[in-house]
């Protein structure tokens, strides 16, 4: 795949990511409002008993739901700095001092993501019994921790590179 | 302070115009401009070889030092 074409599939990837991000904020919105208005009906669908047996429980689903809400504009945040960033290197100045923002604040915003996929795990972790377990697929990644680490390494090379980049502009 | 540029000098005594030099020694139009109108903020030692080659001349015929605003506007309307 020519580079180019890579940026192109690039651009259209992140375009249906973006969708599917808000697509998916509208499904957790609709599962949070659901759960506030008709919760008995809720918590059978999903096989819980009723709320009030499991009053805890229904509590910390809804506290995930609520965070994973939080996490929509947040990833919307993401994708679209990314989205822009792959614009300057379509026009072939991608070493500018607005990326190194941008990926600066991806990092931060990947961050925040982290932090709140750690606060999924304790209310996750807090909520769940024997008699009624909560499982979230949770678990600790290393490796997500380094891609924040990383980024922000990433971010300061960026910094490096848009100051070289003016300094040699207007060289003869 | 400042570092007059003096090609328009140098291309005068030699009887060359800027598009020559620009093909003589490879380096675009645009770019000799900047040097010439003094707009440009730094000069690679392979642009000086180059215009000293085709120029026959030192870098020090090509720049100047002015240290008084007087000196660099008489630079700058040479």
């Amino acid at each position: 795949m020519t580079h180019p074409e890579t940026l192109v599939l690039s651009r259209k990837v992140l375009r249906v990511l973006i969708w599917l991000n808000l697509l998916v904020g509208v499904l957790i919105l609709g599962l949070l409002v659901t759960s506030l208005v008709v919760g008995d009906q809720v918590m059978r669908t999903l096989t819980a008993g009723t709320p009030q047996a499991n009053a805890t429980l229904f509590m910390g689903m809804r506290l995930v739901a609520l965070i994973g809400l939080c996490a929509v504009p947040i990833v919307h945040f993401i994708l679209t700095r990314i989205l822009a960033i792959v614009d300057t290197v379509s026009v072939g100045n991608p070493f500018v001092m607005a990326n190194a923002t941008r990926l600066q604040k991806i990092a931060w915003a990947v961050l925040i993501l982290e932090l709140s996929h750690l606060a999924v795990g304790a209310v996750a972790a807090s909520v769940s019994t024997a008699a009624a377990p909560f499982d979230v697929n949770w678990s600790f990644s290393p490796t997500r921790w380094v891609a924040v680490l990383l980024l922000f390494v990433l971010a300061r090379v960026f910094e490096q590179g848009a100051q070289m980049r003016e300094e040699l502009e207007g060289t003869v | 302070m400042a570092i007059i540029v003096t090609l328009d000098d140098m291309l005068h005594a030699r009887r060359m115009t800027l598009t020559e030099l620009s093909e003589k020694i490879g380096i675009t139009l645009a770019n000799l401009s900047i040097l010439k109108t003094g707009k440009a903020r730094a000069v690679r030692f392979s642009t000086l070889d180059a215009i000293c080659g085709a120029l026959e001349c030192q870098p020090g015929d090509l720049l100047a030092f002015a240290s008084t605003p007087q000196e660099e506007e008489i630079g700058q309307s040479v």
